[in-house]
């Protein structure tokens, strides 16, 4: 609310900090484990007066220059860029309170520089002892680095006591500081292992190939295991809610975990099978798939320990759109548009309601959502939701999703989001309902109010046949055990029975009767394509459930048609008007 | 007068002087390998495309220098842009959303270009005749990140420009458009090329004694590129100077103390330089050009604060007091150059070592 907002609404700016940041953090432990794999590698060489193996060390130098140094350290520059610009707010915190940190590791960096380039450009030609301790400092520095960044940015997922007293060393020596420094420098050396082991397979002198295959199986192997163990370590000193987050309950962190299993099982057997059993198979596709790997196993450490963070960017001080936790209570007295900076429509009346809510979206929302992109599209997280379930589960989001801020602002700004998104984004009617859901105490308000965001009506209407009410509402009370992103149906007696009748199917027809006409539906959808005649011509002898999947696929049964845009219940809507047509009425 | 946007700063845990000391120290470290990547490139491409035998070796030499200069351009400009933040960060992090689309950009267009110049140097030969256009698309990415680093340092100090912020909510505004832009890009421009002759000078003493029409040669060139471009650059200066709001501009006629000091060192220095290059002196030409660069980052600084201060001073940053960090970093900085003079040392003895064997090598045969 402080700073302004970079608006890509199809892209999203969050897409861009994975994206350096994963290939960053690819390179810079690269960069830090690579140190050590080249002195080994170099020791190996001299112990066993091996020119060949020398060789290899070097040209592995060289690549390792030019992959650290260009990629690794512009990268590690373009994230600092692509956060300030994507979340100004938190860069500044960080920056202002970690400075002499941050100025610390810079000279860390610039050792780490001179000494690579010393290294690389006298081997051969520094005595071996000398050009040793070269490597060693360059190691040095460079775990040094990582030492300085893992204590700054630990404390943005556990910042212990540094949330209260803001003290750097509190801050730096946060609660996951030695667990996370001993898992990314097993890390490191992992990644170092599988990059030496590209090398090899590289490497045209088949006894070198050979040797140097196995050495970084082996190192691969060792330092996996050692990772894994310091992972547990990781994972126990989690406080509750990310710790919740990390086993299940985010959904984001549920997709990735599949990508990450797989990178590590591939990795692991890529290197039992083709490094330490049979090294002759280290041929360039099984490196590359290696290193495919080893990136699923980064990518995915690195998005869950982000995702892990939700609902904040600095965990319990700074929420992911930039509000500080400390500042909630005033803004929701004083209203987020007369509190922030970087607004227009400082007033909310019902003449600008939705041009409020698009600065509100853009300032609470765009964090995370897209509008009509890939990533966490807002339109199509929203698509079953009326305005009326939208004010609802805005004002009580945190509560019904831990890992979204809370809405921040006035009642009436609540409102303007919500019509935003159902007017602005849908072209829902936002004038339909003054009063807030669930008044009616009708089971489709309590739908719309506690299920919707998640789930479509005809979603669920399978999970519930055969099933009484009575049945039904010992599922809603404990939907915690179906899944871990859902907490119990909380409503009284009375809702729970209201609820339950609805979702065992007499709601839905509800919904349609009440909300949506199928006429309209076919007016708005279909009549720029399709006559009467064509329609009838076309239903002729098919069953609604028939119509119903026809609407679901509009663009396998022809290349020319574009799929139903409609909402869930349009489609309902629209596969009874078709139904009824088929009927002999219209 | 219109609404200004600028944003509360975060609080600091020492005096800002300490700061502005920092940015002081190592601005001009940054300024100075920035200039002789720009204007070594530009004189190698020149040497490259020239023809002769010297000027191929001239031109190879900087091409070898080339992606170690650059490393360092980018190492030593991340300790300004820290300290920067810290003292301007509400505006420097507002400029840059503002114009973030380009700002982004710098980053896939710097790795192009270093990835460049390492191709330039390990295939100089191999290239023949293609190699000085790889140097050219190298110079060419650089001078566009010097152009968008440009822009932001300007709008930067320019919070009434803020507003502008609703109709370029993409990221894309940028300041070339006010009448100071093309001055003082072209100013810091003309600048690096002109320091870059001097970086090609120092380049050529290097193995003096094996190579003495190299070193003679790139001596000529650099000091006779400095002398040019220079004496351009005074006037472009001046052209710079009455481009600036008339406020800001008398501030170095008098307005402020400091700041009109520094323009009278700042003058006297560049006559200096001009004149000891002309006698073809080095060392006193670029003692006299270091100096030159170092008080410029203190005009810029007061320029800043000039444009700034109707909205801003720097003791207005609340101070959360917390020593013991900073003396964590001087320990580390010092810890660092120990560690820095160690290497140079060790590389030094290699080097000679190397080149005493081949000195025998050659007597042998």
């Amino acid at each position: 609310m402080n700073y302004p907002v970079w608006f890509l609404p199809e892209t999203g700016g969050g897409i861009f900090i994975a994206l350096i940041s994963i290939l960053h953090v690819f390179v810079s432990y690269f960069a830090v484990g690579g140190g050590l794999y080249l002195i080994y590698a170099e020791k190996k060489g001299l112990r066993e007066q091996s020119q060949p193996i020398l060789d290899f060390t070097k040209k592995h130098a060289r690549f390792f220059l030019l992959v650290t140094m260009v990629f690794g350290s512009i990268s590690g520059v373009g994230i600092w860029f692509i956060i300030a610009l994507v979340n100004p707010a938190a860069t500044s915190l960080l920056i202002h309170n970690f400075v002499f940190g941050w100025a610390a590791e810079w000279v860390f960096f610039t050792v780490e520089i001179a000494a690579a380039f010393v290294y690389y450009y006298t081997f051969g030609k520094m005595d071996s002892k000398a050009h040793l301790q070269v490597g060693w400092l360059y190691f040095i520095a460079a775990w040094m680095s990582l030492l300085l960044i893992n204590g700054i940015i630990g404390v943005m997922l556990t910042p212990g006591s540094w949330s209260e007293n803001m003290d750097f060393w509190a801050g730096f020596f946060n609660p996951s500081f030695f667990p996370s420094l001993v898992f990314r420098t097993f890390i490191a050396l992992m990644i170092a292992a599988c990059y030496g082991y590209l090398s090899a397979a590289f490497t045209a002198d088949e006894e070198v190939r050979l040797a140097m295959t196995r050495f970084s199986a082996k190192w691969a192997l060792i330092t996996l295991a050692a990772a894994i163990a310091a992972g547990f370590w990781y994972l126990s000193v989690l406080p509750t809610e990310p710790y919740g987050l990390v086993m299940g309950k985010s959904p984001t962190i549920a997709a990735v975990l599949p990508w990450l299993t797989s990178g590590l099982l591939g990795f692991l057997l890529i290197m039992l099978g083709a490094g330490i059993l049979r090294p002759n198979r280290n041929l360039k596709p099984v490196a590359s798939l290696a290193m495919i790997c080893a990136l699923l196993v980064m990518g995915g450490f690195e998005w869950t320990r982000e995702a892990a963070r939700r609902p904040y960017v600095i965990n319990e001080v700074m929420y992911s759109n930039s509000i500080l936790k400390k500042d909630v209570e005033a803004v929701n007295q004083n209203g987020y548009l007369r509190t922030a900076l970087w607004v227009q429509n400082r007033d909310v009346s019902e003449d600008n309601l939705v041009e409020a809510g698009r600065e509100l979206f853009e300032h609470q929302c765009y964090a995370c959502h897209t509008v009509g992109g890939r990533n966490n599209d807002i339109v199509r997280a929203t698509s079953s939701m009326s305005y009326r379930a939208l004010v609802n589960y805005i004002q009580k989001i945190h509560e019904v999703r831990y890992f979204m801020p809370p809405f921040v602002g006035t009642e009436l700004e609540s409102r303007a989001l919500a019509a935003f998104i159902a007017g602005g984004l849908h072209g829902k009617d936002v004038q339909e309902s003054q009063e807030p859901a669930g008044s009616t105490g009708k089971g489709l308000d309590l739908f719309e109010e506690n299920c919707s965001s998640c789930h479509a009506v005809e979603e669920l209407t399978g999970a519930f046949d055969g099933l009484d009410t009575t049945e039904i509402i010992g599922m809603l009370t404990s939907l915690n055990e179906i899944s871990d992103e859902m907490e119990p149906f909380a409503g009284s007696q009375e809702q729970q029975e209201q609820l339950a009748v609805f979702l065992s199917g007499g709601g839905e027809q509800e919904v349609q009767q009440e909300v949506i006409n199928g006429k309209d539906v076919f007016g708005t959808h279909c009549t720029v394509c399709h006559g009467m005649p064509d329609m009838e011509r076309k239903m002729a002898g098919r069953e609604r459930k028939e119509i119903f999947a026809m609407l679901g696929k509009l663009e396998q049964l022809q290349r020319a048609m574009p799929p139903f845009r409609g909402t869930p219940q349009e489609r309902e809507a629209l596969a009874d008007y078709l139904d009824s047509i088929n009927q002999g009425g219209q | 007068m219109d609404q200004l946007f600028i944003p509360q700063p975060d609080t600091i845990p020492v005096g800002w002087a300490w700061f502005q000391f920092l940015l002081l120290l190592t601005f001009p470290l940054h300024l100075l390998a920035m200039n002789a990547m720009l204007g070594g490139l530009a004189i190698g491409i020149v040497q490259h495309m020239g023809g002769s035998t010297l000027q191929k070796q001239l031109a190879h030499r900087i091409a070898i220098a080339l992606p170690l200069v650059i490393a360092f351009v980018v190492n030593f400009g991340v300790a300004p842009l820290l300290f920067v933040q810290v003292l301007y960060g509400q505006f420097l992090y507002s400029s840059s959303v503002l114009m973030g689309t380009f700002w982004i950009l710098i980053i896939p267009v710097l790795i192009i270009a270093y990835y460049s110049a390492y191709f330039y140097d390990f295939r100089f030969t191999q290239l023949g005749s293609a190699g000085p256009w790889i140097a050219v698309v190298a110079f060419s990415l650089l001078v566009v990140i010097g152009f968008f680093f440009s822009n932001n340092m300007l709008l930067m100090a320019m919070p009434s420009q803020f507003g502008e912020y609703f109709s370029h909510k993409g990221g894309t505004l940028l300041s070339f458009g006010q009448p100071s832009f093309w001055p003082r890009f072209l100013h810091m421009l003309l600048g690096a090329l002109a320091i870059g002759g001097l970086f090609v000078a120092l380049l050529g003493r290097f193995g003096k004694s094996a190579n003495p029409d190299l070193t003679s040669h790139a001596e000529r060139v650099g000091l006779r590129s400095f002398l040019v471009l220079t004496s351009g650059n005074v006037l472009i200066g001046f052209w710079y100077l009455l481009s600036l709001p008339r406020e800001q501009m008398l501030l170095f006629m008098g307005g402020n103390m400091g700041a009109t000091s520094s323009f009278g060192i700042a003058l006297l220095l560049a006559a200096g330089a001009l004149l000891t290059a002309y006698k073809k002196r080095f060392w006193l030409a670029f003692s006299h050009a270091i100096g030159l660069v170092v008080v410029m980052t203190f005009m810029r600084s007061w320029l800043r604060s000039g444009y700034l201060k109707d909205v801003y001073t720097l003791d207005q940053l609340q101070v959360v007091p917390q020593y013991s960090p900073m003396i964590f970093f001087f320990v580390t900085l010092l810890a660092g150059i120990v560690c820095l003079i160690w290497l140079v040392k060790k590389t030094a003895a290699a080097i000679g070592v190397e080149r005493k064997r081949d000195e025998r090598d050659m007597s042998i045969d």
